[in-house]
């Protein structure tokens, strides 16, 4: 016969007790008579003090709070299983006869009663309405999430096996997110470079009142600072900042790819401990390290401003250099058009949604 | 027929005039008031009347307000008294009077209506007169149903619209409840519980006694409302001259259209006022205490009117009087507030302490002095079923004590739950009834949005289903799986109490209602209490039986008033039967009905023995109803001899044959922890009960969770009744493993040792 009974489930493991009674009460009665001696039966000695101890396991008096545990985890772990996969599972146990009667009457899964007709939402219910217990007099709002989280649990003790289904409507909820983002990291973008190109024009007409050599050699230089620009990168705006900074990593990048590539072996600043001087000037390196890359002076310096915008939520940094442009250049990013004033007459509103 | 052109032109000859006697010269061509000028008049109701005048389904809200200004009361004969007059003229004033007109034409038209109207609007009193004076009744022979979700609602309504028309209640108005029916053969309007229609539709399938029926309150979405929606959509195809009308107090009016084949809708727009809503910016801590500082906020600083505050139960809302009453007193002292009443208002309250809410609220304490307000500490009862006028300032912590019962555990528990949104609209309505109001919501407004559903779950989605499939397969619903309801209940609670019908022998394996099923759909109880009534005689103990299943019928007798509840647990103790609660209900009964007998002062003893006589009285009341349906399908009626051991043992095996699912054994020797049978729940004895000693198998009335799980009203039985008694829910093949079933096993091994040796000897 199997044992008569097994120790409770302990809730806490920190009582040094707990020790001998996880040891000595497994479901398999063989792992207790396996360390001595396998194929013989306990003794009556074993057997006396086998039952001495789980008498004193059943007997120990539970505290309130491990019972009140032990009740709540029981109901959920009752209340997370459905009554219809015990049916019809195929287990050894006689079907539920109200199944059997509901199966006879035409169900087949799904809910009962009729289907709505159509173009009516249909909100019959599937599973029993859950209960939740709630206890204290906290008000709305405080306690729900806890006890969300308990019932997950339950529920996911319960169905381990089982594998989650993806929620379908959850999965393109995600994929229109992502979606969207992707679009309006592309109109950002697009929205710093209108920027930083009035911004270059503004600068050129500036310079127009001034001679035309002059001009020409500001052009020049400002042709230049499309490359690499020894001006600040602080003294960028900060919506179109970062452009200007990823394009210029991206062109230290580039030049330094390109020095790679030209030298004969190794990156022209790395320094050898083995070559002598000769042996340098064999290779066609000079004597002193005087190749740098001429960046922006603060490149690599931390720039707190544009950490913060960067942080912002795409949608933001897009209002952001909406807003820019229409103040600085009375420009509207949605109608493409460059307003004579500030009142921006014509211009529908600030949004995308005021252009549709 | 050529008469009707007649009493038309009649009719409308007098529009100008009110004086009913002009009524009778123009009348004398119609041959059926060829005896109007006699007394001793031929029609149906034995004398002449202005009814007589009318068409079925052609009156108008002209003819009908004639009729009701006339001296004599059209219905009886009799001269209308003074008082009929006073409430007529305030009737006149309802805001639903404003549209007979519009809800006659709409009727006539009809088969099916919709009907919105607010708490106030006067509906459940008028619209049934409308209807009856449309319907004429005393030609047809058929009556007007009206349904109320409570029997008190019932009773009182019937009696107002028995003022209300110069009739005795009973006669022509009357009503018909669970456990009391107060009808005659004259009754013509007849208010009911929605489930005492039910019960009457089970003989009467096509419920053709009713020319109308009129469902009200529908939006409270009661069990028996929800299935006899579904019954009536169906009759409704069966029998045209059949009326139904659906009364909802909320706007969400839509899906009783959608449901009944786009039935019309007809709105009475509420005499609400605007009212202004509140938020607090936190979630609150404890909403009892914000509630009662709300309350005192409220009298501090706002101008006259009065408070209305929603609690959960009685206990709590005691509590809150008892603190809101102290705090008060100091503000009087301390800074000259005016005088405030507290009166709290839950079910279980005797009604005379109910009716008390409608006391005027308190003077100021002294000439010129601040206005007194009073303050109403209710449940949901206050919520959309009682008008209190004065309401001003509503709080809403935004809880409400729900019972939900769940297929997978068979638990059914009372918990405190967050209402919906369509309550919160509900009860911050309360506040703008008779001017513009504020409502003091004690949540977020975020959480207004994100935590509460949007309509509280109607009944059919919270309950056992057990009684309701009985009384379905007795009104001939064969497919219970597309049965139509509104809101069809979830397929694991359908199939559990198909399950526990089957176990109780009430239905078969295929489905169809047994004998011992139809028997037990006859008497209006749950099917466990049924099967055990109608099983007590093979126990010989179907009178003490009978008299369980009343005080298990009615709320619990005991009274336990906080300021003494020493003593009323001593008084108790007098009772007690060691084996258990049902014993001791049943002792306590004998002994009322002794104390009643000898000619004591019935009030007097149960006062001094903490005992409910209302609940008692009550009790016996549904005895005696019970005894006469056992009398009429020849149940027996016997006792065990009191002397005889056997007495108690008896009973105790007798409950079991209706309640062998409600096991619970001990966890182990020491533990006061029990475990339901095949549920595997842990439970613990409800501190209410007399058992002291440690039993390992009691029987139980109800599993009820509350903030823990109890199993309330537990007897001692013996396990192998239960092998004997429940053969096949304690087939022990079926069982999951554990100790309950090791315990079983044992038991039947011991058993089967036991006749062997008997067989050996």
């Amino acid at each position: 016969m199997d044992p008569p009974t097994k120790a409770q489930p302990q809730s806490n493991d920190s009582d040094s007790e707990d020790d001998y009674m996880k040891m000595t009460f497994t479901d398999d009665p063989s792992s207790l008579t396996s360390t001595s001696r396998p194929s013989q039966p306990e003794t009556s000695l074993q057997r006396r003090q086998r039952e001495r101890r789980e008498a004193e396991a059943r007997s120990r008096v539970k505290s309130k709070a491990e019972l009140a545990a032990e009740v709540e985890a029981r109901r959920e772990a009752a209340h997370a299983t459905s009554l219809l996969t015990l049916a019809s599972s195929s287990s050894s146990k006689p079907k539920s006869k109200g199944f059997a009667m509901m199966a006879k009457m035409g169900f087949t899964g799904g809910a009962l009663g009729t289907a709505a007709k159509e173009g009516v939402k249909d909100d019959r219910v599937v599973e029993p309405i859950r209960i939740a217990v709630k206890d204290g007099r906290e008000g709305i709002g405080l306690e729900s999430e806890r006890k969300r989280k308990l019932h997950e649990a339950a529920k996911t003790a319960g169905e381990a096996t089982k594998r989650a289904r993806v929620d379908e409507g959850e999965y393109r909820e995600r994929m229109r997110r992502e979606r969207e983002e992707a679009r309006l990291e592309r109109q950002v973008s697009a929205a710093q470079k209108v920027a930083e190109g009035m911004d270059d024009e503004r600068t050129e007409r500036d310079a127009a009142d001034e001679g035309r050599e002059e001009r020409e050699e500001k052009r020049r230089e400002a042709r230049k600072g499309r490359g690499i620009s020894s001006r600040p990168l602080k003294s960028l705006p900060v919506v179109y900042r970062g452009l200007v900074k990823a394009r210029e990593e991206a062109e230290r990048d580039r030049r330094m790819r390109h020095d790679l590539e030209q030298s004969l072996s190794r990156l022209p600043t790395y320094e050898d401990d083995d070559e002598d001087d000769d042996d340098k000037q064999a290779m066609g390196k000079p004597q002193t390290q005087s190749t740098t890359y001429v960046t922006a002076d603060d490149l690599d310096d931390e720039d707190v401003e544009l950490n913060e915008f960067n942080a912002l939520p795409m949608a933001e940094r897009l209002q952001r250099l909406v807003e820019y442009l229409r103040a600085d250049h009375h420009y509207c990013f949605w109608c493409k058009f460059v307003y004579p004033d500030a009142e921006m007459d014509g211009c529908p509103g600030l949004t995308e949604e005021d252009h549709d | 027929m050529m008469a009707d052109k007649g009493i038309k032109r009649s009719s409308m000859d007098n529009e100008s005039s009110s004086d009913p006697k002009r009524a009778k010269t123009d009348a004398k061509y119609n041959k059926y008031l060829a005896h109007y000028d006699d007394n001793d008049a031929q029609n149906g109701n034995g004398f002449s009347s202005p009814l007589d005048q009318l068409q079925r389904h052609k009156t108008t809200a002209e003819q009908a307000a004639k009729c009701e200004d006339s001296d004599l009361n059209p219905w009886t004969g009799q001269p209308h008294s003074q008082q009929y007059f006073n409430i007529l003229q305030t009737r006149r004033n309802l805001p639903v009077c404003q549209q007979r007109k519009e809800f006659l034409e709409m009727y006539h038209k009809t088969q099916i209506l919709v009907f919105v109207g607010e708490t106030g609007s006067g509906k459940t009193t008028q619209i049934p007169q409308y209807v009856l004076y449309d319907e004429l009744p005393h030609q047809t022979g058929k009556l007007i149903a009206c349904t109320q979700p409570r029997r008190v609602a019932a009773m009182s309504v019937a009696q107002r619209v028995a003022n209300e028309l110069d009739v005795e209640l009973g006669q022509e108005v009357g009503y018909s409840i669970r456990f009391e029916n107060k009808t005659g053969p004259k009754t013509m309007l007849k208010y009911m519980t929605d489930g005492q229609l039910l019960r009457e539709s089970m003989h009467d399938h096509e419920m053709s006694r009713y020319s109308t029926i009129i469902l009200d309150e529908a939006h409270e979405r009661t069990l028996a409302t929800d299935i006899l929606m579904a019954l009536l959509k169906q009759i409704a195809e069966r029998r045209k001259d059949l009326k139904i009308i659906v009364m909802s107090a909320t706007l969400d009016a839509q899906k009783f259209q959608t449901y009944f084949f786009g039935a019309p809708l007809l709105a009475v727009p509420g005499r609400t006022h605007p009212v202004e809503i509140f938020y607090t910016p936190e979630p609150e801590r404890d909403y009892v205490e914000a509630a009662v500082r709300t309350v005192l906020q409220i009298h501090a600083t706002e101008p006259e009117g009065d408070v209305l505050l929603f609690l959960t139960g009685e206990e709590e809302i005691e509590d809150a009087c008892r603190r809101i009453n102290l705090e008060v007193d100091d503000m009087i002292q301390e800074s000259d507030a005016g005088p405030m009443r507290v009166y709290p208002l839950y079910g279980t309250l005797p009604p005379a302490q109910q009716q008390r809410i409608f006391d005027k609220a308190p003077e100021p304490l002294r000439k010129g002095g601040r206005p007194g307000r009073k303050c109403i500490v209710a449940t949901n009862i206050a919520e959309t079923s009682l008008t209190i006028d004065g309401i001003v300032y509503v709080v809403d912590p935004g809880f409400s004590k729900q019972k939900i019962y769940n297929p997978r555990s068979r638990v059914e528990s009372l918990l405190v739950s967050p209402i919906s949104k369509a309550s919160a609209q509900q009860r911050a309505g309360r506040a703008g009834r008779t001017r513009p109001g504020k409502c003091f919501r004690l949540y977020t407004e975020k959480a207004f949005k994100k935590e509460l559903i949007e309509q509280t779950y109607p009944e059919i989605l919270r309950s056992n289903l057990a009684n309701t499939v009985l009384e379905l397969k007795k009104l001939g619903v064969e497919d219970l799986v597309h049965f139509d309801l509104m809101d069809p209940p979830a397929p694991e609670t359908m199939m559990r109490a198909l399950e526990e019908l089957n176990y109780l022998a009430c239905l078969d394996d295929d489905g169809e209602l047994t004998e011992l099923g139809s028997r037990a759909s006859e008497f209006p109880l749950d099917p466990a209490l049924a099967v055990m009534l109608i099983s007590s005689p093979e126990f010989y103990c179907s009178n003490e039986i009978l008299s369980i299943t009343s005080l298990l019928s009615v709320p619990s007798i005991w009274v336990r008033p906080n300021n003494a509840r020493k003593r009323a647990d001593e008084m108790k103790q007098q009772f007690a039967h060691p084996d258990g609660d049902h014993l001791t209900l049943l002792n306590a009964y004998h002994a009322f009905k002794g104390a009643e007998q000898s000619g004591a002062d019935v009030k007097q003893w149960c006062h001094e023995h903490f005992l409910s006589p209302r609940h008692l009285m009550s009790a016996d009341n549904v005895r005696a109803q019970l005894k006469r349906i056992m009398e009429t399908h020849d149940i027996e009626l016997i006792s065990t001899p009191f002397q005889d051991k056997n007495y108690y043992t008896n009973i105790r095996r007798a409950l079991l044959a209706g309640f062998f699912m409600q096991i619970a054994m001990r966890e182990s020797s020491n533990s006061k922890v029990y475990k339901t049978v095949k549920d595997d729940q842990l439970v613990m004895i409800h501190p209410s009960t007399v058992i002291t000693s440690p039993y390992d198998w009691v029987v139980y009335n109800e599993f009820v969770l509350t903030t823990k799980q109890y199993v309330r009203t537990v007897t001692n039985i013996r396990p192998e009744w239960l092998l004997e008694i429940a053969p096949v829910y304690y087939d022990l093949e079926a069982f999951d493993k554990g100790e309950i079933k090791s315990a079983l096993t044992r038991i039947t091994d011991k058993i089967r040792r036991r006749q062997a040796m008997k067989g050996g000897a």
